[in-house]
């Protein structure tokens, strides 16, 4: 008897349907993100690991709540793919790379052709198609900084093993790509070696022109002329990895490959602590990514996973591919001058797999070169990898010394500090150009006093605007503080900036000595510098140059202010020493004046004419110096 | 005195650059050696597929000829989509030829193929016929489509509830008719889709539901007598059957995908059904339902 003959007449005619429908698939999508990982970290097993098994739970393996016909979330898996990508390019930290050149060549090359050469042979022994066999050693010799967060966390940042290892990934990620690229052209292009090969030689021709050349170029005038709206930048971001991604479909190349790139072209102009930067990840965190997880988990299939086949195959790619990064790191110790708990670290940061893995894994299983049991291999050696890195990190994180915290890039965070808005505009265009080498972030304080902060609260978007108009990310805070100078080293204590610009108007507001500056750079291991005055442009940049060789902190202030200065002027710097014609007071409108402070010309000196700004750059105290609040008395 | 203080210093995207372009040429060039002394065929790592005779791939379908899909005679096949996929498969296995052998609808979906290794039949995948057989990865998709003949208008699904329905037994459409479409009058069941659509060229009935790229074709077949004029909410994949617990299904899985993302099942289409197949989905007005 069915429940409807025994209830009342009018409750039986009530209709309950299973759920079914986009919002039913969506609900039961975002509960397994919502639960997944927790679930996963309270038994000690990385997060990630919570979005496969919880993909397999509602897959057509398991309860079928998402079933194998379901186009949406496989549609939506893509984009979460190519924003892994996206993100992978946009957060690499470039400037590392830059420092540390030749020890990240070297130990890319070494740490993708030992897994791959593994990887590839273990391919050809199981009697692989070539592509097939390709296809495993890249995917086994890319490797994901999954454990860079907790290693960063430590203080291990600067560390030149740790740098090292994460500008490694640049050369890892960028080489499994193009192998992938090559075998996946080779199944879809069709035709001989040499046709397969020009097609993708065009390819990434195209796609390294728009990305690394076209795309930053476009999207900085975008920010420019559009990026007023935080929301239209973020589009931004996100149109420009589906524009490159698009292209490379176009020319015969995956498009998670021109996602990656687009994230290397925009590198710089997103900088890692920035606000764009943080949506960038708080969505990809909270969605897109996750979703992407889910749905290759979605291919899971414990009852091939626990297959004999399956997990011979993925004890031999455990074997390729942690195999390989120790024998890289291994044989890298030496040539870097590493010890063995640097190098143990340096493992422990390349073994996971996961994003170019589970890329080229799914890329593989999409043009048909492998089948389930290899997916399924891939999803145990990446469960595998990720708890090994993380034990390894854990014991090893502890046994390396931490670098000194002045190992901080010039331009990596810089802080500028305002009395008046008036001064956004040079103060953000100073800021950004020392920013930009470095990749760097540009934070921006308005000073106020307790008593004005409803007027200067509106002088925050205005602040932004100004911000956005000369192509600078910037989230702009009121500094509420009867000192504005006690107020910045509170803020450089917490924040740690690699770099302090204190703007104020005049030099007769407050004396250029004796005021905020002074006591800030007085107070800060920071270099700080005082800008007086404003400008709309900077047309020419002039370094007052004693050229006596003063050295503070093991740095000469003159070079301080000479690297400030190439910076900010590029190339057309022009250097003026004691005894020229043209002095300080024949400023003209447009031109920036930069000296050490105690210059004794500038010392002279009173407000810049109109137009033309001076920034002095002062000098830090000696390392290790404790500020002496008490006697800043402002 | 003035001089030019030296430039900035080589940024890091200079330097990446050159390292990432020299290192990708030749990545690249080695990956393409290997690759170009290497086939496009499968491999172990794709799945390995076992015929049930050796050099064979014995294919299952109901109807010979059904438009676009299988063209020609069942003593002599000639084309159409499924037929050169059926021959496509056989190349990527390393097989020799392609045997077809003719099936009942109703026989196949009840698990029974003939003895043929798979069935390519416009089948689609659902949960009572997974429990006597295994599918492959799609092949094709496509919402349900009305047929009807050339001047009947089909405006919305009040007028389609007025029509006299024909559907083939065991196929997924007798539901959709019933639910979807609940019409005034019961749907006539038909023993094979030819009985059906000779049957609505006769007027024995108005209207029948075809997968959208077999109902393209059939309107084209028809040289106008019959039209695609609607389709119906949601989206039916269509896939190759093999025998429940076949050791071949990752094999034409992998298949299947590598025939999707290459380009072939696109080819196929615009080839037996014709362009405007692959516009279809955009062309062929939508009835919209509440249920």
């Amino acid at each position: 008897m069915s429940i409807a003959h025994v209830l009342p007449v009018p409750l039986a005619a009530i209709d309950v349907k299973s759920p079914t429908g986009a919002a039913w698939e969506f609900l039961v999508l975002f509960l397994v993100v919502i639960v997944g990982p927790p679930v996963l970290e309270r038994a000690r097993l990385p997060g990630i690991i919570g979005l496969l098994v919880g993909g397999y739970v509602i897959g057509p393996h398991g309860l079928n709540l998402i079933g194998a016909g379901n186009a949406t979330v496989p549609e939506l898996g893509q984009i979460g793919l190519l924003y892994l990508m996206f993100v992978a390019g946009v957060e690499l930290d470039l400037a590392l790379l830059r420092v540390h050149r030749r020890e990240v060549i070297m130990f890319g090359l070494i740490t993708f052709l030992v897994p791959m050469a593994l990887g590839s042979t273990i391919g050809f022994a199981l009697n692989w198609s070539t592509p097939a066999a390709l296809l495993l050693g890249s995917l086994v010799a890319s490797h994901t900084l999954l454990v860079y967060p907790a290693v960063r966390n430590a203080g291990l940042s600067t560390h030149p093993a740790v740098a090292t290892a994460v500008g490694a990934t640049v050369i890892t990620d960028t080489a499994s790509l193009i192998v992938l690229a090559a075998v996946s052209g080779s199944q879809l292009v069709g035709g001989s070696a040499v046709t397969i090969g020009l097609q993708i030689a065009f390819g990434l021709v195209v796609l390294v022109v728009f990305s690394l050349m076209v795309l930053p170029r476009l999207v900085r005038l975008a920010f420019r002329v559009l990026g007023t709206d935080r929301i239209v930048r973020y589009l931004l971001a996100i149109a420009s990895f589906l524009a490159a991604a698009t292209l490379a479909a176009m020319v015969g190349i995956e498009g998670l490959v021109g996602a990656f790139f687009a994230g290397l072209g925009l590198n710089r102009l997103v900088p890692n602590e920035g606000p764009l930067m943080e949506r960038i990840d708080f969505f990809g965190s909270a969605v897109f990514i996750p979703i992407f997880l889910v749905s290759v988990g979605m291919l899971l299939q414990p009852s091939v996973m626990v297959e004999g086949e399956t997990l011979k195959l993925a004890g031999l790619f455990i074997l390729a591919s942690l195999g390989g990064k120790v024998i890289a790191a291994a044989a890298s110790k030496r040539p870097l001058h590493a010890s063995f708990d640097e190098a143990a670290l340096m493992v422990g940061l390349t073994v996971p797999q996961a994003a170019a893995t589970l890329a080229a894994t799914v890329i593989g299983f999409n043009i048909g070169l492998f089948d389930q049991s290899v997916v399924n291999a891939v999803l145990v050696l990446i469960l595998v990898s990720i708890v090994a890195a993380t034990l390894i990190t854990d014991r090893y994180k502890r046994r390396v010394a931490v670098p000194q915290v002045d190992a901080l890039a010039l331009g990596k965070r810089v802080l500028v500090a305002l009395e008046d808005p008036d001064q956004a505009q040079i103060g953000f265009t100073i800021g950004a150009r020392v920013a930009a080498p470095d990749s760097g972030v540009i934070r921006a304080l308005l000073g106020c006093r307790p008593t004005e902060k409803r007027v200067r609260e509106a002088s925050l978007v205005e602040l932004q605007r100004v911000g956005f108009a000369v192509g600078v990310d910037v989230d702009p805070k009121l500094l509420v503080d009867a000192s504005l100078a006690e107020g910045i080293i509170n803020v450089a204590a917490e924040q740690e900036p690699s770099f302090v610009l204190v703007g104020q108007r005049s030099a007769s507001a407050h004396p250029a000595f004796g005021g905020s500056g002074e006591a800030v750079a007085a107070a800060i291991t920071s270099p700080v510098a005082i800008l007086i005055g404003e400008a709309a442009r900077i047309s020419e940049v002039v370094l007052f140059d004693r050229g006596d060789g003063h050295v503070t902190n093991g740095q000469r202030r003159a070079g301080l202010a000479a690297e400030l200065a190439a910076r900010i002027g590029g190339k057309g710097v022009t250097v003026r020493r004691p005894g020229d014609a043209q002095s300080f007071h024949d400023l003209a409108a447009g031109q920036l004046w930069i000296a050490g402070a105690d210059s004794g010309e500038v010392l002279a000196a009173s407000d810049p004419p109109e137009g033309a700004a001076l920034m002095l750059v002062l000098d830090p105290p000696p390392r290790g110096a404790r500020a002496d609040l008490d006697l800043i008395g402002l | 005195m003035s001089e030019p203080v030296s430039g900035a210093k080589l940024s890091p995207t200079g330097a990446i650059r050159g390292v990432v372009a020299a290192w990708a040429i030749s990545v690249l060039l080695g990956a393409l050696l290997l690759v170009g002394c290497g086939d496009r065929t499968t491999s172990p790592a794709a799945g390995e597929f076992t015929p049930r005779t050796r050099g064979v791939l014995t294919v299952a379908t109901t109807d010979i000829p059904t438009p676009g899909f299988w063209t020609g005679t069942p003593e002599h096949v000639t084309g159409g989509l499924e037929y050169e996929l059926a021959r496509d498969l056989a190349q990527r296995f390393g097989l020799k030829s392609v045997s077809v052998r003719i099936v009942h609808f109703h026989r196949i979906v009840g698990g029974d193929l003939g003895g043929a290794d798979l069935a390519l039949d416009l089948i689609t995948p659902t949960a009572q016929r997974e429990q006597v057989l295994d599918f492959s990865d799609p092949y094709l998709d496509g919402a349900p489509t009305l047929v009807v003949r050339n001047g009947t208008s089909v405006a919305d699904l009040a007028t389609a509830r007025t029509l006299r329905w024909g559907a083939v037994r065991a196929t997924t459409f007798v539901s959709i008719i019933n639910t979807l479409v609940d019409p005034d009058t019961p749907a006539r069941i038909y023993d094979n889709t030819s009985e059906m659509l000779a049957g609505l060229e006769a007027r024995s009935v108005d209207a029948v539901l075809l997968d959208m790229p077999f109902a393209v074709a059939t309107a084209n077949e028809s040289q106008g007598r019959l039209q695609a004029v609607a389709q119906l909410p949601g989206s039916e994949t269509i896939a190759a059957a093999l025998p429940k617990g076949s050791g071949n299904v990752e094999a034409v899985d992998s298949a299947m995908r590598a025939f999707t993302a290459d380009g072939t099942i696109e080819h196929l289409l615009r080839t037996w059904i014709g362009p405007q197949a692959a516009d279809a989905e955009k062309s062929i007005p939508l009835i919209r339902s509440t249920r």
